[in-house]
């Protein structure tokens, strides 16, 4: 009789330690699966990103025209940078440096043509132009006259919001002179990101 | 002796779904989104640089066409036409600094209709316009609204009526080369 009584109480101790211990997915799930919507709501197919840089506001736009690939220029408070390089330091002053807020105003000896041109932005510009037209020129792609393809002259802007007309100004001068005719201001889509 | 069923005890066994897989291949997605995924969503607007041409600029005399054009003054800005093809109008900021975009929207939205064809305008900031302002002021006249009016102009290439999804997108600088 104790016997088979201590059968069963191991049979019932056997049976509970083979359940095993089980998570409930459930919960995740569903998390894992809204995180997922909402990531998908966000995603952009497009290839072509500009990558934003710190200390910069930008502009709200309620345009959707995503940006496609090109030449950047971007204005800081602390200067301007082309293609990841720094071509120029604007002038900083006790109280800029104390604020952190830029007057944008730039060196005299960067500037010529009366003042309307920014000579290392031009500098920049060109040579990247050169290049442009010497890859062009090696590219199997070419027009119907079978002439290499032009250069397209296009130049993005990604600049703070606080900047003046007046150093928009210079730099679109600047670029019009290197040969570079349609200008894209970038700007934070008021929809959303 | 008594013997629990087979048969009810195989029923109690509740069916498990195998979860593991779905949420491996959740959990690739989800690193793969976060990884292309871009926080600040950037849109852009385009602008040409102007072009001048002593040829052009004659033809401009003869056609005399609408050259929509948008000034910026000190507190207002002024819509107006250099061929006087509209009664230009003066509007105040609405606060400093901040051009009054309803007005002017609405303004341009009354010029649409009255050339619906037109799609160029001209902007002349001063040099202390802010660019906030500009980019702004650039959205308010290229963008038709869903809560404004229906504009309809002729398709030249089909001849038939077609409604009008923008205002003036294309916009240049009109004191780009010269003093402002």
């Amino acid at each position: 009789m104790r016997s088979n009584r201590g059968s069963i109480r191991n049979r019932f101790r056997r049976k509970k330690l083979n359940e095993g211990f089980e998570l409930q997915l459930t919960s995740l799930m569903d998390a894992l699966v809204i995180i997922l919507i909402f990531l998908l709501k966000n995603f952009s197919a497009s290839s072509v990103q500009f990558s934003t840089v710190n200390g910069i506001q930008l502009p709200n736009s309620v345009g959707r025209d995503i940006p496609p690939q090109s030449l950047q220029v971007i204005v800081t408070p602390e200067g301007m940078t082309f293609e990841n390089e720094r071509i120029v330091d604007f002038v900083q002053t006790a109280q800029t440096l104390e604020d952190g807020s830029s007057g944008y105003k730039l060196k005299k000896t960067d500037l010529d043509e009366g003042g309307a041109r920014i000579i290392p932005l031009y500098d920049a510009l060109m040579k990247a132009k050169e290049k442009s037209e010497l890859l062009r020129s090696k590219s199997m792609a070419r027009d119907e006259k079978g002439q290499p393809l032009p250069f397209e002259g296009i130049l993005a802007i990604q600049a703070d919001k606080r900047i003046e007309y007046d150093t928009l100004r210079k730099i679109m001068y600047t670029s019009g002179a290197a040969g570079y005719r349609v200008f894209r201001f970038l700007a934070q889509s008021k929809d959303g990101g | 002796m008594h013997r629990p069923s087979a048969r009810r005890n195989s029923l109690q066994k509740p069916v498990e779904l195998n979860l593991v897989p779905i949420l491996d291949s959740l959990v690739t997605l989800i690193a793969f989104l976060m990884m292309t995924m871009s926080l600040v969503n950037l849109v852009s607007v385009e602008t040409p640089f102007p072009m001048v041409s002593s040829e052009q600029n004659q033809k401009l005399v003869d056609e005399k066409p609408l050259q929509l054009t948008l000034s910026f003054q000190e507190n207002a800005v002024e819509i107006w036409s250099p061929f006087a093809k509209i009664q230009p109008l003066k509007i105040a900021d609405s606060e400093p600094g901040k051009p009054d975009l309803a007005k002017i929207h609405a303004f341009l939205v009354d010029v649409k209709k009255k050339f619906p064809s037109e799609t160029k305008i001209v902007l002349v900031p001063t040099p202390t316009t802010n660019y906030d302002v500009i980019v702004s002021i650039m959205d308010s006249v290229r963008i038709l609204d869903a809560t404004d009016a229906a504009i309809f102009s002729k398709n030249p290439k089909t001849g038939l009526d077609e409604q009008t999804k923008t205002l003036f997108p294309e916009i240049v600088f009109g004191n780009l080369l010269g003093d402002s």
